[in-house]
């Protein structure tokens, strides 16, 4: 991939990360003239209008977290694909959304929906059952000081199943706001407030940072972990490191969405089609499209049918789904 | 210098590698040979610190592998690993430089150093016509050129293969092993290879290990170690050991032997035969199948037909190189004849100084005689008509048929005798 090539795929979801970003602060269930939204973006010492309240406290944190989120998935999704060397791994694969769901769950069927200090509980309990979940993966896949990439993803998605099974005996039996929690497995980014971009902010930068600090050692391992380690990468550690920051990016971004399918599997895997296998522009370039690719469909979900709101999980699985069948026939030979 | 000391490494129970010292100088071309599961895989894997003893230790230098960071480790050995299939649409420039990743920031900034030395790297070896292809449309033995350009360009001092070799065409066999004779030669570069053809082996190394149950059987030049004894014990097979006629080093050669899925006590049939000049080459590998004694005479020593019947463990009867046949070496030959159930005489050519061989066949006028005449005997004689009176006599007589077609007579010997 000539450096002239990637530098104009870039300069180009730019512009198309900007123009998404107007258009979904303009379009919802009221449309906003292109004006007033300008207007009341960088308009501070003007009164409050109708728009810009909208704007301001509705549709700007939610676009805002609707980046974050397709960015941290899609981050996330080409970490492991990376380090498990397969296309077919998502950030959820290890057992990630299961975790999350299950608390979730248990959160809102156990009513436990109170608020502690000025957190809500029930992305505290997605976030602490992702988190433990991965750590109970993470320790059955162990063989001494290693974690053999297949034993991983096996007892992740074991793991997954057991979590999925007890999730769905709380939900037949568990009597309590079912809608809630469909809404929520099926991910939702209704009702977003500026709080939920205080949670998820912090570990979004603790997450990223160290994945940008081994992104040349992920290119590496992408060569098998014996030859990394033979052209000085510590492998192992490289690979605990990277599987510690994308589950946190991904727990964080799970506890306020829900579990957004397809962006961490499709995304990635779209990104190395266009710009190649080398993670240190791969991965900044699926940010961006995952982070467009969300805000387009989380758009699509408020504005389809006014005043009903459609889970944003159901619009990226229909507009992913068919997406990747049409990669998986048009690249049937060849590498990845 | 590479200095291996008492290692032992077992996966689970299997003990792999067994107690093995080892001392490697600098600059050394050293093949690591055995049969499958003697443990060269897993040595070279000890070698490159990707499995770590369970017992002992390997220093570099002096300096215990265990203390070496892999950043370390990487500017001093590096490694052409078995398996070089990848999945990646790298380019192949993109994957020579990931070569220098020891030498690298954080982020692979480039300098003009790395580019100089990769550059060098696909010079020297032929793989800079190719730099903007993608690796996944290279064929085995380009995609093997630019795995060690890639090792190359850590600028090792210890450059390891595990079967470079394994699955490459004959014309890439031979050039994968100039490149490293010049890499040692010219670079200095001590080279350890694993390899499965002994042959490559004995003609490139100068030092050979041959591995048996995860402990050194032999260590040596190519003489010493390619020995028949030591690859009948540790290979379990037959072979005959000969001179590469270029190299000079030895040759290997498998003895085929088809018994061993057929197995028949040797027939009681035995068969003289008359060659020599390295006649009867092929005829001597169809009997050898037919599972029965073999005997021959007179043959100089030396002779090719000789080794061979040599090697297969035959009686033969035999002269001084490039003596003449007398009367009274043809002794031994009558008592080899007088036991045998038939004479088959090869199309060898006759001189002054094999006549006697053919000559001494007039003696015998009951014995079953084969002559194999695919060449005209006039085109093959060479005494002045001599051969071709006796032959022609000898055609005449009952006990002598004559065959064209080595296949052909062996057939009729089998009906024959009922073999």
């Amino acid at each position: 991939m000539g450096n002239k090539k990637s530098y104009f795929i870039f300069l180009f979801s730019f512009i198309a990360l900007f123009i998404t970003f107007l258009l979904s602060l303009m379009i919802g269930s009221t449309p906003i003239p292109i004006r007033s939204t300008i207007d009341s973006l960088f308009s501070f010492d003007g009164e409050l209008t109708r728009f810009s309240v909208i704007i301001r406290q509705i549709r700007l944190p939610r676009v805002i977290l609707s980046f974050l989120v397709g960015s941290a998935l899609a981050i996330a999704g080409a970490v492991f694909q990376g380090i498990i060397r397969n296309p077919m791994v998502d950030p959820y694969i290890v057992g990630i959304s299961a975790g999350a769901g299950t608390a979730a769950t248990i959160a809102i069927i156990f009513n436990m929906t109170w608020t502690l200090l000025y957190f809500n509980t029930i992305p505290l309990f997605a976030f602490v059952g992702a988190i433990i979940t991965v750590i109970i993966v993470y320790n059955i896949s162990k063989v001494g000081n290693k974690i053999p990439v297949m034993n991983f993803l096996l007892a992740g998605v074991a793991t997954g199943f057991i979590l999925d099974a007890i999730r769905s005996f709380l939900m037949v039996t568990g009597t309590n706001d079912m809608q809630q929690v469909v809404f929520w497995l099926m991910g939702s980014l209704a009702g977003t407030s500026w709080q939920d971009i205080r949670i998820v902010l912090p570990y979004y930068f603790i997450g990223v940072i160290p994945i940008l600090f081994y992104i040349k050692d992920l290119n590496i391992i992408l060569l098998g972990e014996d030859n990394a380690q033979t052209l000085g990468v510590e492998v192992e550690k490289v690979k605990k490191v990277l599987i510690t920051s994308a589950t946190l990016i991904t727990a964080a971004v799970v506890s306020v969405s829900g579990s957004i399918g397809f962006i961490g599997l499709v995304m990635p895997h779209m990104a190395r089609m266009l710009i190649g296998p080398d993670h240190r522009k791969l991965i900044p370039f699926a940010a961006i499209l995952g982070g467009i690719f969300l805000m387009l469909s989380d758009m699509l979900a408020r504005s389809l049918m006014p005043p009903l709101e459609i889970p944003v999980g159901i619009i990226t699985a229909i507009a992913g789904g068919p997406y990747f069948i049409y990669l998986l026939r048009k690249n049937k030979s060849g590498g990845w | 210098m590479l200095e291996i000391k008492d290692l032992s490494f077992a996966y689970k129970d299997d003990k792999i590698i067994n107690d093995l010292n080892l001392y490697i100088e600098l600059n050394e071309f050293i093949a690591i040979i055995g049969p499958n599961g003697s443990g060269k895989s897993t040595l070279i894997k000890n070698l490159s610190n990707i499995i770590k003893p369970d017992k002992g230790s390997i220093y570099l230098n002096y300096k215990n592998l265990n203390d070496l960071s892999a950043q370390d480790l990487a500017k001093k050995l590096s490694v052409v690993p078995q398996d070089t299939k990848i999945d990646f649409d790298f380019t192949v420039y993109d994957l020579i430089m990931m070569g220098r990743n020891a030498y690298q920031n954080r982020w692979g900034k480039i300098t003009e150093k790395d580019r100089e030395i990769v550059t060098e790297v696909m010079n020297l070896t032929d793989t800079l016509q190719f730099k903007d292809r993608s690796l996944m449309n290279l064929s085995g033995g380009e995609r093997q050129r630019v795995i060690i350009a890639r090792a190359l360009a850590q600028e090792p001092e210890v450059l390891l293969l595990d079967e470079p070799t394994s699955s490459l065409d004959i014309n890439y066999q031979g050039e994968i092993f100039d490149l490293l004779s010049y890499l040692n030669n010219k670079k200095n570069i001590t080279i350890i290879i694993v390899s499965h053809d002994l042959n490559l082996a004995s003609q490139y190394c100068n030092k050979l290990v041959l591995l048996n149950e995860g402990q050194i059987y032999s260590i040596g030049n190519a003489e010493e170690v390619l020995t028949k004894e030591n690859i009948k014990e540790v290979y379990d097979a037959e072979v005959t050991i000969k001179e590469n006629m270029i190299s000079g080093r030895p040759y290997v050669v498998l003895i085929p032997n088809k018994h061993k899925f057929n197995k028949k006590d040797k027939a009681d049939f035995n068969l003289h035969l008359i060659c020599g000049g390295g006649s009867a080459q092929n005829i001597i590998n169809k009997l050898y199948n037919l599972n029965i004694n073999i005997t021959s005479g007179v043959l100089n020593q030396g002779d090719s037909d000789w080794q061979l019947l040599k090697s297969y463990g035959c009686e033969v009867s035999e002269i001084e190189p490039f003596a003449y046949i007398k009367e009274e070496d043809l002794d031994y030959n009558k008592k080899l004849i007088r036991n045998a159930n038939v004479i088959l005489v090869a199309d060898l050519p006759f001189g002054h100084g094999n006549i006697a061989n053919l000559k001494q066949l007039l003696e015998y006028k009951n014995k079953k005689i084969y002559l194999y005449a695919k060449r005209n005997i006039e085109d093959r004689d060479y005494t002045n008509g001599k051969a071709k009176s006796i032959w022609s006599e000898l055609i005449t007589r009952d006990n002598v048929s004559s065959f064209t077609q080595i296949d052909n007579l062996i057939e009729d010997i089998k009906r024959n005798f009922n073999l």
